[in-house]
């Protein structure tokens, strides 16, 4: 592994959170479309599979995935459109840690007791 | 000190894929890793091969891959480095003979943004006269040795070698933003292409491992924003 510095994570984990929502929009469209064959269609199945644990802990990881990248992205946003950005990049991917682990608080005290609690 | 080096080799004669040949010797701590090699070369195994010319971090021949960063082997002392040192040559370029690489691909995407003076006007009686404000704005990008450290650590350039990189990117700032050129829209048309400036995923590896500290990134953020706003 090249022993990159802030910036070569920042990078992998935006990639990764991007590929990762994108296959997980793709999932979501496809089982919600299935409502169109009524309500005996196999809409009411998918649902029910998806009640089960590793998808219920995937969740929280979409969460953390939606929340790092749309930080990220305001970092990337700020680096491309400002002089200023790219000096800064490093404190300003703290930054959106910083917050991610913020915002994922109230998704810890909130959602999680709901996945575990409702098995 | 005793240190244990770690040398990717490879010899297209006779190696069907790389391996790691270890080699255990005693070096002074201000040694560089250059003195290393040279001693591992000189003394114990003759077939070791790599390139290196000046040796004081002007000709940009001895980049590696050094503990996991792309450095100058003549530019970083033993002592900073521990007693176990690994060196691999850079990537994304093919590998011809253990630390050697082809460096063509790389030097082809030098020549593809044009980094050469343009200036159709007819020469002036005196100078091309330019402030000191005007040259101190690309005057990093004139510092580029073309030693490759920052292309080869780009992760972009890893996974799609067409990609221009990092280097041709700030020796087309270095010209761009030369109030004496007349090249500038022929380099970011260049540079607009499909493999070219945007492929920049703004990772960094480029601007920390640049021995000669160019601030890279933001030499290819300036150029991005150029063309952006040229066009709009």
């Amino acid at each position: 592994m090249y022993r990159g510095r802030e910036g070569q994570w920042a990078f992998l984990l935006h990639r990764i959170s991007g590929v990762a929502l994108a296959l997980y929009l793709l999932l979501h469209v496809i089982d919600i479309s299935l409502v169109m064959y009524g309500p005996d269609g196999p809409f009411n199945a998918f649902l029910g599979f998806y009640h089960q644990w590793p998808f219920r802990i995937g969740l929280v990881a979409v969460m953390a995935g939606v929340v790092y990248h749309a930080f990220n992205g305001l970092r990337i946003i700020i680096m491309d459109f400002t002089g200023w950005g790219v000096k800064y990049q490093a404190v300003m991917w703290y930054g959106v840690l910083a917050l991610t682990a913020i915002v994922g608080v109230p998704v810890l005290v909130k959602v999680i007791p709901e996945i575990i609690g409702r098995a | 000190m005793k240190v244990n080096v770690k040398i990717k080799r490879f010899n297209p004669e006779a190696d069907k894929r790389p391996y790691w040949a270890e080699y255990s010797l005693e070096v002074r701590e201000t040694d560089r890793v250059l003195d290393v090699i040279n001693q591992i070369k000189w003394e114990m195994d003759g077939s070791l091969s790599y390139r290196r010319s000046c040796a004081h971090g002007i000709c940009g021949s001895d980049a590696m891959l050094i503990n996991g960063v792309n450095r100058l082997a003549c530019k970083i002392l033993v002592r900073d480095l521990g007693e176990v040192i690994n060196i691999e040559p850079i990537r994304g370029l093919p590998v011809l003979k253990d630390l050697i690489v082809d460096m063509e691909p790389f030097f082809d995407s030098y020549k593809a943004v044009l980094p050469f003076f343009i200036n159709e006007d007819p020469e002036p009686p005196t100078e091309r006269y330019q402030s000191a404000e005007d040259r101190e704005i690309f005057d990093a990008s004139t510092k580029c040795i073309l030693c490759a450290c920052c292309t080869t650590s780009c992760p972009v350039f890893w996974t799609n070698g067409r990609y221009i990189g990092p280097a041709a990117i700030v020796n087309a700032h270095r010209f761009i933003f030369d109030s004496r050129d007349q090249g500038a829209d022929e380099r970011l048309q260049i540079l607009n292409q499909s493999n070219g400036l945007w492929r920049c995923r703004t990772a960094y590896n480029c601007t920390e491992a640049c021995p000669r500290d160019i601030p890279i990134t933001k030499a290819i953020e300036e150029v991005k924003r150029e063309l952006l706003w040229r066009r709009a």
